[in-house]
């Protein structure tokens, strides 16, 4: 579904000169499957999420989705950001309907569809409130209800649980995984969480940094449909999440960091 | 009276400070001119006085609000022209390379200073005073939404285009709202600038208008009508002040952090 061969991209840097920030990605992604990419900070996994989107060019090499090259952004792939990127001019339900009434539905439709799909991240009730009235939990539950509705084939999610408090991060891993389970989207899912990655992911992708390169790609072999507190005890789970963190440990790297 | 006076938790209510503010200036005005009494210093009561003559007067109250009107159609226009331009330059890095020196040179020149040469082009009519708050009132308003532009949030544009936004859309429904906390603090100095130029213009080209009011009392040294007619200008500066700041609340109530302006501790 998503193809991305030989993906390079450089940044000129403020002093002249560039700087190489990944570099020749190849990467097939197919119908369905959630594919995490894992890798420490600056390894540039971000910014090959943002060239799946279109939002970046790249400097070198293509992406293609669904056979067709990738030239900008598109309702096909909805981004789910860290910083949730909501509209504080907009309610709740001002939001989720966004992408609906940009598709041309009426406001009757969009706001019947908006309300259901709020109702389904947990917010019934909330519709009338802005942004700045929620906490960040909801506010990505608002972002990711936001993105849904508008039905893209493929959810980007830019560690879309990094900037959350544990245990709210644990509740939308959760609920993610339950909204995947039901219609199976594409999802290419960016994160520094070694566990968040192995519960939630088909494969993990692993980065170098400087440049990102990736390292390898691991095959998350757990049953679905999973649960957390079956997991923590499953040796194979522990074995993966070891594995994990030992390669993307980097003794030289951190130490220069 | 406390209960009058106070709002619970025994802070004084909001709008009183700025009530207390006027009483006391008026208070020292008068005693200053009462102790002195300096030939043309009218004292604060004979000035409060004068003012039901003034506002009961006609072709004064014609004049107060043909100034009025001008400020307001100066006032939109510049609105219509900067806010297009300071946003765009704040979503082009090459169109604000152009316009900003521009801006540079422009912006410590006085615009009232260029009245004379403004009514040798446009007469002494409506379209030299409009001209000049036009100019008075599009720099700061310019700059504001130059700058709420450039800080709005790239992911959030992203969202928009994910969605299927164009460009142009995304400048008119996704940068244009998410600006205008920014853009509305540049208004409200826009008001005040409006009402500067206003005045001025008037006392330059004078024909009607407060300004005229005012400056030709002056030269006839009616210094009551001159004191009472800087009473009613700075009346009116504070009520549109407190005016827009309701419509700015009611505009951008959704916004974080909010932009308090009014440096009043209740």
């Amino acid at each position: 579904m998503i193809a991305i061969s030989g993906v390079t991209k450089t940044f000129q840097r403020r002093g002249g000169g560039t700087h190489l920030a990944i570099d020749a990605i190849d990467l097939d992604i197919a119908e369905g499957e959630f594919v995490s990419i894992l890798g420490p900070s600056g390894c540039g996994k971000s910014t090959l999420l943002y060239i799946v989107g279109g939002f970046v060019a790249p400097s070198g090499g293509s992406v293609s989705v669904s056979g067709r090259a990738v030239t900008g952004p598109g309702p096909d792939r909805g981004p789910v950001f860290q910083e949730f990127a909501l509209f504080p001019w907009k309610t709740v339900l001002g939001n989720v309907a966004y992408g609906l009434r940009e598709a041309g539905l009426s406001r009757r439709d969009a706001d019947a569809k908006a309300t259901a799909l709020i109702a389904t991240v947990g917010l019934k009730g909330y519709e009338t409130f802005y942004p700045k009235e929620l906490s960040g939990g909801m506010k990505q539950r608002v972002a990711i209800a936001r993105t849904l509705a508008y039905g893209p084939a493929i959810l980007l999610m830019d560690e879309p649980f990094g900037a959350l408090d544990a245990h709210t991060r644990l509740r939308l891993q959760n609920e993610l995984l339950q909204l995947w389970e039901r219609d199976r989207k594409t999802v290419l899912f960016v994160t520094h969480a070694v566990e968040e990655a192995v519960f939630l992911s088909d494969r993990v992708v692993v980065m170098t940094r400087q440049p990102g390169r990736i390292k390898a790609v691991v095959d998350i072999d757990l049953p679905r449909p999973r649960r957390r507190d079956e997991l923590l005890l499953n040796p194979r789970y522990q074995r993966l999440v070891i594995d994990l963190e030992r390669m993307i440990e980097d003794p030289p790297e951190e130490m220069r960091a | 009276m406390s209960g009058a006076l106070l709002r619970a938790g025994g802070t004084l209510k909001p709008g009183l400070p700025p009530v207390f503010a006027c009483l006391g200036l008026l208070l020292v005005w008068q005693l200053y001119a009462r102790t002195l009494s300096v030939g043309g210093i009218p004292d604060a009561l004979s000035t409060v006085r004068e003012l039901p003559t003034i506002l009961g007067d006609r072709e004064s109250l014609y004049d107060i609000l043909d100034s009025l009107r001008r400020m307001a159609i100066g006032f939109a226009i510049a609105l219509a022209l900067s806010v297009p331009l300071g946003l765009l330059m704040g979503r082009s890095r090459l169109f604000a390379a152009l316009v900003n020196p521009l801006l540079m040179v422009s912006y410590p020149v006085p615009k009232a200073a260029l009245m004379p040469i403004i009514m040798l082009w446009l007469g002494v009519g409506d379209a030299s005073k409009l001209l000049v708050i036009v100019l008075g009132v599009s720099l700061p308003i310019i700059y504001h939404a130059y700058q709420g532009a450039r800080a709005v949030e790239e992911k959030m544009l992203w969202s928009a285009s994910a969605m299927g936004m164009s460009g142009p859309a995304r400048l008119a429904r996704i940068v244009l709202p998410a600006a205008l906390p920014e853009i509305l603090v540049g208004c409200r100095t826009g008001i005040v600038l409006a009402l500067i130029t206003m005045i001025t213009s008037e006392m330059i080209a004078r024909q009607s208008g407060a300004g005229n009011i005012l400056f030709s009392a002056l030269d006839m040294a009616q210094y009551e009508t001159v004191y009472a007619m800087i009473l009613v200008i700075s009346a009116l500066g504070i009520l549109l002040d407190v005016a827009f700041e309701y419509v700015r609340g009611a505009l951008v109530g959704w916004s974080e952090p909010r932009h308090d302006l009014a440096p009043i501790p209740a």
